[in-house]
């Protein structure tokens, strides 16, 4: 066995442990961000300044900073505020409202997709705001933004390894642990790199599955 | 019994004044078509009754009540609207069209809304296609289904805006059938259309607006072959002359 291929194998259950980690993080904070960005998506449409206003505020700040920053801010800025968490849940939780703002930006392009007259005739119907959006509304704009939600799935999950900075041990950090070992660069990120690339495709095919589903 | 009254209803768009005091009454189990120019404020005086138009000045009475911001989603349970877009909701089946706003808003059960809709397809002609996507329908078919789902409601008033604009015209008379049909069981009606000849048939009054005014009510007999205004005249003209 070649070497470079051996310092795969050898090492293979420490990759697929991180591949897990990721993953985790990845699903963990795509929940979160969905969660968010449902709810902001929906504020910056709101007739309410009051709701209108914070929900721009939080799209533009957070699109508008490095999440590198974020990482260190949740991670080593809130301890000093009382708020302290584990690496792990400090990347879930600067990565899930990081994503946050994405989606919300793609959940208010799905809302305005959405003819007025839909709004309308599900109003007349004497359906209240709230039953609007949630039966009529929101599952046609779902419809169209999956391509753009299935992106934004993508980038989160490439975005993740960012958590290594913070020492989350995700993919990336065990590769990195490896490499310092072995010395051996180009085989380990090689395979670290058709590791994300298996999630990211996986993640796109999902997405055209789901799409195919719900064809209208 | 009077259903609808609107008093003294004043609506501008921004600087533009577009309902310039609306008086209306509408009697139970009246058929009122409002026919008149394009850009008269004929859908937007429909738009006004159910609310999906702000107004800056007057009244409008459902069976008494006075319309607000507090009762509107009762009260537009009771009154179903059919827009020239159709408006059905595409990725729900037909059947689901129907019965979601009476499980969701009158918490019906499930058999009994379905029943109900099957009725309803039955009775506009189209229960072949109950679990059709409205997408596979034709126009006409849209529009059907759209009335029967405003008729699922049980509404005591119906307000059709120019039900049959956006269908092709061999589509047309199926849509103005079910109407028709509508009218002679005694539903009350207020009826935005450009169909002068159903207009004529159908309704127990016509309303002729112009520029944001009624200018002119009454009768079909009397509106389509002896109208009063000089403004009422130059607009049937184009079609009495056809």
């Amino acid at each position: 066995m070649p070497e470079w291929l051996s310092v795969i194998v050898d090492n293979l259950p420490l990759l697929l442990k991180g591949a897990l980690s990721t993953l985790q993080l990845t699903s963990l904070a795509v929940l979160i961000g969905l969660a968010i960005g449902i709810f902001v998506g929906m504020g910056r449409l709101s007739k309410y300044r009051i709701i209108r206003y914070p929900s721009s505020v939080y799209v533009e700040f957070l699109r508008g900073t490095p999440l590198m920053v974020q990482l260190f801010l949740v991670y080593f800025g809130l301890p000093e505020l009382g708020l302290e968490f584990d690496r792990f849940t400090a990347a879930v939780i600067a990565l899930g409202i990081n994503s946050g703002a994405y989606v919300a930006e793609i959940v208010r392009a799905g809302i305005q997709s959405v003819p007025k007259g839909q709004y309308e005739a599900a109003r007349s119907l004497g359906m209240s705001h709230a039953q609007a959006m949630i039966y009529v509304i929101l599952p046609q704009a779902f419809r169209h933004i999956l391509p753009a939600l299935g992106n934004e799935f993508i980038a989160l999950a490439k975005d993740s390894s960012l958590a290594m900075v913070i020492g989350t041990v995700e993919l990336m950090r065990s590769a990195q642990y490896i490499v310092s070992r072995t010395f051996m660069s180009f085989p380990i990120y090689g395979g670290v790199a058709l590791i994300y690339f298996a999630i990211t495709f996986s993640v796109s095919r999902l997405v055209k599955f789901v799409e195919g589903r719900l064809k209208v | 019994m009077t259903v609808l009254k609107v008093e003294g209803l004043h609506k501008y768009f921004g600087k533009l004044y577009v309902l310039k005091g609306i008086d209306l009454e509408v009697k139970k189990g009246e058929v009122i078509s409002i026919i008149g120019p394009s850009g008269s404020g004929k859908s937007t005086l429909l738009r006004c009754i159910n609310l999906l138009e702000e107004y800056q000045r007057g009244k409008i009475y459902f069976k008494g009540e006075l319309i607000t911001h507090r009762n509107i989603n009762r009260i537009r349970s009771s009154i179903g609207m059919v827009f020239q877009q159709f408006n059905l909701f595409p990725h729900l089946s037909v059947l689901n069209n129907l019965i979601l706003a009476p499980m969701k808003v009158k918490n019906m059960q499930k058999d009994e809304a379905v029943e109900k809709a099957k009725k309803l397809l039955e009775r506009v002609g189209l229960i072949e296609k109950i679990n059709e996507k409205p997408g596979n329908l034709s126009g006409g078919q849209q529009q059907r289904v759209a009335i029967a789902r405003a008729l699922m409601m049980d509404p005591e008033l119906m307000l059709f805006d120019e039900p049959t604009s956006a269908l092709d015209p061999e589509l047309v008379k199926e849509v103005l059938d079910v109407i028709k049909d509508l009218a002679q069981s005694g539903m009350t009606m207020l009826i935005v259309t450009h169909e002068m000849r159903f207009a004529c048939d159908v309704s127990d009054r016509v309303v002729f607006m112009d520029e944001g005014r009624i200018v002119e009510m009454g009768p079909p007999e009397k509106i389509f072959s002896n109208p009063e205004n000089e403004r009422t005249r130059e607009f049937l003209g184009h079609f009495l002359s056809v």
